[in-house]
């Protein structure tokens, strides 16, 4: 058979838009796509899923399921699998994806191609791409467990519209209660994310001319909903203008975020050797010729004061 | 408090990566191991648990080849009470092998935790924690970032996209660490000596191929010479449509 | 200012901070071992496998513990390096060449006098001779002696660097090591580790160029030597290349001005792994002399451009050199409870570039002193007996005056060290003097051009694989209120990028440091930080 499971993801009922990438990557592999989540009850959103490739769209549902409950979802999930014989199943390697397709992985008895940058069907296989240290090298993959069970990684499978029936229906489940449950998803304290781990990095060097002006980084870093820290270079916090919490490593510490944006940071090689693993440099700085731009991946010219506040515009227009 | 970690022996994150003869592996030439960063926490939390507890044991497993000794040999330097080392010359490609093979030396004796990093920096595959904790039946929270134990029960705070999840789970119980946990000891100079004298065994074992099978390891595409994108403000909508649909970062 | 001598800007040695009374509070563990050797290089670790052995052999247990700052085996070792196999046959007699660490016997070999667009092909000097030497990575060879020493037991601890000597009354007595996991303001935080004492009945320091503590010993005993030791700078990088390179190769002349002494090396350690190097006398009069700058220079060379073109830089590092030779030895290298090894002791012979195998048989030799003293009480001035009469002296004293003939030039110098190697070191005779390399007066030129295609000194420090934590405590001690002509010296002198001259003043960028210490021969004094700081060399 070669319909593809495609596990998507809820939030307090209202489909997470990481669903539409799981949905698109399962497309990829050609024949049907059926889609599933678990959810309390009806989630919001799902009536767009066949937009994206999906011939059927399941909710499975349990009263334990409004949060997510490890075990009981595993169990829907493997309990699925089972009586289909699908093809494959497909997860998004979010944190909950991470956290959910192994389990179901065991109960099927494989484990998962996990966090994969490419899938395709080659010569009757399955033939993965993931990347590997640190994305220092990519990993090519032949899958032969039936049904395989894939996680794609976040960002890389951008949503196709690719309309199919999306023809919805809900089955109610009977799982053993979890001994893991969720008590409640609370706010990330504001501030704590540490320049280290962050995926989006905004640094500011001496060109923002006084510490006031680190607003402007800050109100682009908010844009970013969570996901992003707003570093200094180190001659900003010699100079007191930042803490030394949000000093971005100048010495090749094992920094590595999706996205860094060098905002008046001129020569500043010095501030982004550890960076040179960053996935994108983007380099904003009033100097043409700045040495920056050399290793930036995207420079614009100009006036910072100008230009980030559109960019932070545009941002939230994106994550809105 | 009878505690197991399980820690796995990897390249240095600095470590330029080169790729073997057979285009299959990492040449390993040159290259520093290290413990993996994630499975230091879980060394660290394994500690202070049988600290507060006041007695119990901590055991570190490893599969590897016989140089994990070294690896083994760190934990035990930071206080470990014994060693494991499952050896295997090759890590099989397949998590599930992995996990089968820590799950039955783990079956052999009971216990309150059994820890994990969240993931080996080489292969971030994120997933043999959890795997073993289905195969054993047992309960199981990853990417712990915050625990408070009370008994037999605990909570445990874990990051996701936009806040951090509480979770309540039951002792005995498989909990994989992410950074934020505590702070890794530096091994004390005794330590790194009484270390030599600490109970090491090694078991030789063989890996199962699993249904995962390397086709190739390949360098990452050319980073492609960057641009500027333009002036000004004006160009900002081109800068946010190229992160996009081309750098795909957005 | 037109004109300046460095020494007038440098702090003194902190002699007080450096010789601690044993028993002084402030140390976490205390640790007792029979023997005690400070620096995990190869006079150190030859040391200890040639006591292990002598124990050994004797049935006796002896508890050795051998220091290393760097977090693991070999990341602070640097050299060039082309090796006489001798001291591994004395410290290795069951085994073969082929079994030692090198890479590959030195076949072809060339010396050349480079001008900015030529070459002029040199006879090869006699004091440069390498047939019969190997071809090797320093990394390496420390990486397969640690191994040697930990079969033996010996206990290797890295990561600790020994920051302070512990003496009673005019004995050394051990070390106090550094503490680890301070803030940028120099305090503890919960997950670090206070100091450390460790004691033995003797320590051997074997700390390297300009090491910290055989400074505080000689300072403090008030063991002088002839001359002052002098330095060089060596800045060193290692090529993938896609051109193979069947020869060594030195090289005199461009790109240094004539009033520097120093050269290039060109080893290849596989046919397309090829390490070069710059090494410069750190007595350079041009405040504006930048020794990575220069090195940058010398790649765009005829003779090295088609060499390195395609190919990939993959590392980079930087060391001093201890270059006085004869007359810069301590008068004595062995004292009550202490004996100075290698580099620290100053056994380079430099006409020979050569010092890793003096720095092992001086190992060897404080072994068998130091076993005598523990079994017999014999003298540890034994080990000084031993060296003296050894040919680590005679290959000293024959080119006692070679490399200082060069303070008068490089064609004067030239000529007299042509002389000199005629005449076995006879003529010209006598003892040249030498001042401290701090207290050559520095002058202003005009500024260079910047060199495109340059590597940057801060790309430079990310290919040492230095990742030291960005909020460690700087451990560079400057005076206050350092000039802008002396801060922009200090900015040439370091290869590492750590100081900046800014119109604030100097700014120290102290992480990017690579413990070549030449900021402590010539500006801010070097004190040990926590373990694991600096470089993280493979394969230098």
């Amino acid at each position: 058979m070669t319909t593809i499971l495609a596990v998507l993801e809820q939030r307090d009922g209202v489909l997470r838009k990481i669903s539409h990438e799981v949905v698109t990557g399962a497309a990829r592999l050609g024949g049907a796509v059926e889609a599933v989540v678990c959810a309390a009850g009806p989630v919001q959103g799902i009536d767009r899923v066949g937009a994206y490739g999906a011939d059927q769209v399941i909710t499975l549902t349990n009263p334990a399921f409004a949060k997510y409950a490890p075990e009981g979802y595993a169990q829907a999930l493997a309990d699925r699998a089972k009586q289909g014989g699908y093809r494959a199943i497909v997860f998004s390697a979010s944190a909950t994806g991470k956290d959910l397709a192994p389990r179901v992985a065991a109960k099927l008895g494989v484990g998962v191609a996990a966090d994969l940058t490419d899938l395709a069907n080659d010569d009757g296989g399955l033939v993965v791409t993931r990347p590997v240290y640190a994305g220092k090298a990519l990993l090519k993959v032949k899958v032969m467990s039936q049904p395989a069970v894939l996680s794609l990684r976040p960002n890389v499978f951008t949503p196709v519209e690719r309309p199919k029936a999306g023809a919805a229906d809900t089955i109610a489940v009977h799982v053993p209660a979890g001994r893991v449950t969720v008590r409640e998803i609370k706010a990330a304290p504001a501030g704590t994310l540490d320049v280290a781990e962050a995926q989006v990095i905004i640094s500011g060097g001496r060109g923002l001319k006084e510490p006031a002006n680190f607003k402007v980084l800050e109100e682009l870093a908010r844009a970013f909903g969570g996901q992003a820290a707003v570093g200094a270079s180190r001659a900003v916090v010699d100079a007191g203008w930042r803490a030394h919490a949000d000093q971005v490593g100048q010495t090749g510490k094992t920094v590595s975020p999706s996205l860094y944006i060098a905002v008046g940071i001129s020569g500043a090689i010095q501030h982004l050797a550890g960076m040179r693993t960053s996935k994108v440099i983007v380099a904003i700085n009033k100097d043409k010729d700045a040495p920056i731009f050399k290793i930036a991946d995207y420079g614009v010219v100009g006036d910072l004061f100008e230009i980030v506040p559109r960019l932070t515009e545009e941002i939230r227009k994106l994550h809105g | 408090m009878q505690i197991a970690v399980c820690i796995k022996r990897v390249p240095d994150s600095e470590t330029r990566v080169k790729i073997a003869a057979d285009a299959k592996s990492l040449d390993e030439a040159g290259v520093k191991f290290v413990m993996n960063p994630y499975d230091e926490f879980a060394v660290e939390e394994a500690l202070q648990r049988k600290e507060k507890a006041g007695s119990g044991e901590v055991a570190v497993i490893c599969l590897g080849p016989a140089a994990a000794q070294e690896t083994i040999r760190t934990a035990l330097a930071m206080g470990a009470d014994r060693g494991v080392l499952l050896q295997a010359d090759k890590i099989p490609a397949d998590p599930f092998e992995a996990a089968r093979l820590i799950a039955g030396e783990l079956q052999a004796a009971s216990w309150d935790l059994i820890l994990f990093g969240r993931m080996a920096i080489d292969d971030y595959n994120h997933q043999v924690g959890p795997l073993v904790a289905e195969l054993l039946g047992m309960p199981c929270v990853t990417a712990v970032s915050h625990l408070d134990i009370d008994g037999a029960k605990g909570v445990a705070e874990r990051e996701i996209e936009g806040g951090i999840e509480v979770v309540d789970f039951p002792l005995p119980a498989v909990l994989t660490a992410d950074k934020g946990l505590n702070e890794p000891r530096y091994p004390a100079l005794k330590g790194i000596m009484a270390a030599k004298k600490k109970p090491l065994e090694v078991k030789p074992v063989q890996p199962g191929t699993g249904s995962l099978e390397v086709v190739a390891l390949m360098p990452p595409p050319e980073r492609k010479e960057g641009k500027i994108v333009g002036e000004g403000a004006g160009a900002v909508g081109e800068l946010v449509r190229l992160l996009r649909e081309e750098a795909k970062v957005l | 200012m037109a004109e300046f001598i460095p020494a007038r800007y440098q702090p003194a040695l902190p002699l007080d901070k450096l010789i601690l009374q044993d028993g002084a509070p402030g140390a976490g563990d205390r640790m007792d071992l029979d023997v005690l050797i400070v620096g995990a290089g190869p006079a150190g670790l030859a040391c200890a496998i040639e006591l292990a052995r002598l124990a050994k052999a004797d049935g006796t247990e002896l508890n050795i513990g051998v220091l290393e700052k760097a977090e693991a085996l070999g990341e602070h070792a640097l050299s060039g390096a082309v090796v006489n196999p001798r001291a591994f046959r004395e410290l290795f007699p069951d085994l073969k060449d082929s079994d030692f660490p090198f890479r590959a016997p030195v076949r072809k070999e060339a010396v050349y006098l480079l001008t900015a667009g030529g070459k002029w092909r040199l006879p090869t000097p006699p004091s440069m001779r390498n047939h019969g030497n190997h071809i090797a990575s320093l990394c390496e060879i420390v990486r397969w002696l640690g191994t040697k020493a930990e079969e033996l037991g010996v206990n290797l601890f890295t990561g600790f660097p020994a920051a302070q000597l512990l003496v009673r009354d005019s004995g050394v007595v051990g070390v106090r090591t550094a503490p680890a996991g301070l803030d940028r303001a120099g305090k503890p935080t919960p997950g670090g580790t206070p100091p450390n004492d460790l004691v033995a009945k003797v320590t051997a320091l074997a700390e390297g160029t300009r090491g910290l503590l055989a400074q505080a010993w000689c300072q403090w005993q008030k063991v002088p030597s002839e001359n002052p030791q002098i330095f060089a700078l060596g800045v060193k990088e290692l090529w993938e290349t896609k051109q193979p390179l069947d020869r060594i190769i030195h090289t005199l002349g461009w790109p240094l001005p004539t009033d520097a002494f120093g050269g290039s090396f060109v080893y290849p350690l596989e046919p397309n792994l090829v390490a070069l190097g710059l090494v410069v006398g750190l007595d350079y009069r041009d405040v504006g002399l930048d020794v990575h700058v220069l090195l940058q220079r010398f790649k765009q060379h005829p003779l090295l451009k088609p060499l390195l073109a395609g190919g990939e830089m993959v590392e980079w590092g930087a060391k001093t050199i201890p270059e006085g030779g004869f007359y810069s030895l301590p008068e004595r290298r062995s004292g009550n409870g202490v004996l100075l090894l290698g580099d620290a002791a100053g056994f380079v012979d430099v006409p020979s570039l050569k010092g890793i195998h003096y720095a092992m048989h001086s190992g060897i030799f404080a072994a068998r002193a130091i076993f005598q003293n523990l079994k017999s009480g014999a003298s540890l001035a034994e080990y000084d007996r031993q060296v003296d009469a050894s040919y680590v002296r005679a290959d000293l004293y024959r080119t006692r005056n070679m490399r200082l003939a060069f303070r008068d030039g490089f064609y004067l110098g030239g000529l007299q060290a042509g002389l000199m190697t005629l005449t076995g070191g006879r003529f010209p005779g006598g003892k040249y003097r030498m001042h401290a390399d701090a207290e050559v007066p520095r002058r202003s030129s005009a500024a260079e051009p910047p060199l495109a295609g340059a590597v940057s000194k801060v790309d430079a420090v990310f290919k040492s694989g230095n990742s030291t934590r960005d909020t460690i405590p700087s451990h560079l001690v400057a005076k206050p209120d350092v000039p802008e002509l002396v801060a922009r010296f200090y900015s040439h002198m370091c290869p590492a990028g750590v100081y900046e001259a800014t119109e604030n003043g100097l700014r120290i960028n102290a992480p990017n440091c690579v413990d070549c210490k030449a900021t402590d021969v010539l500006g801010p004094r070097w004190t040990p930080r926590e373990g694991g700081s600096g470089p993280k060399y493979k394969r230098m």
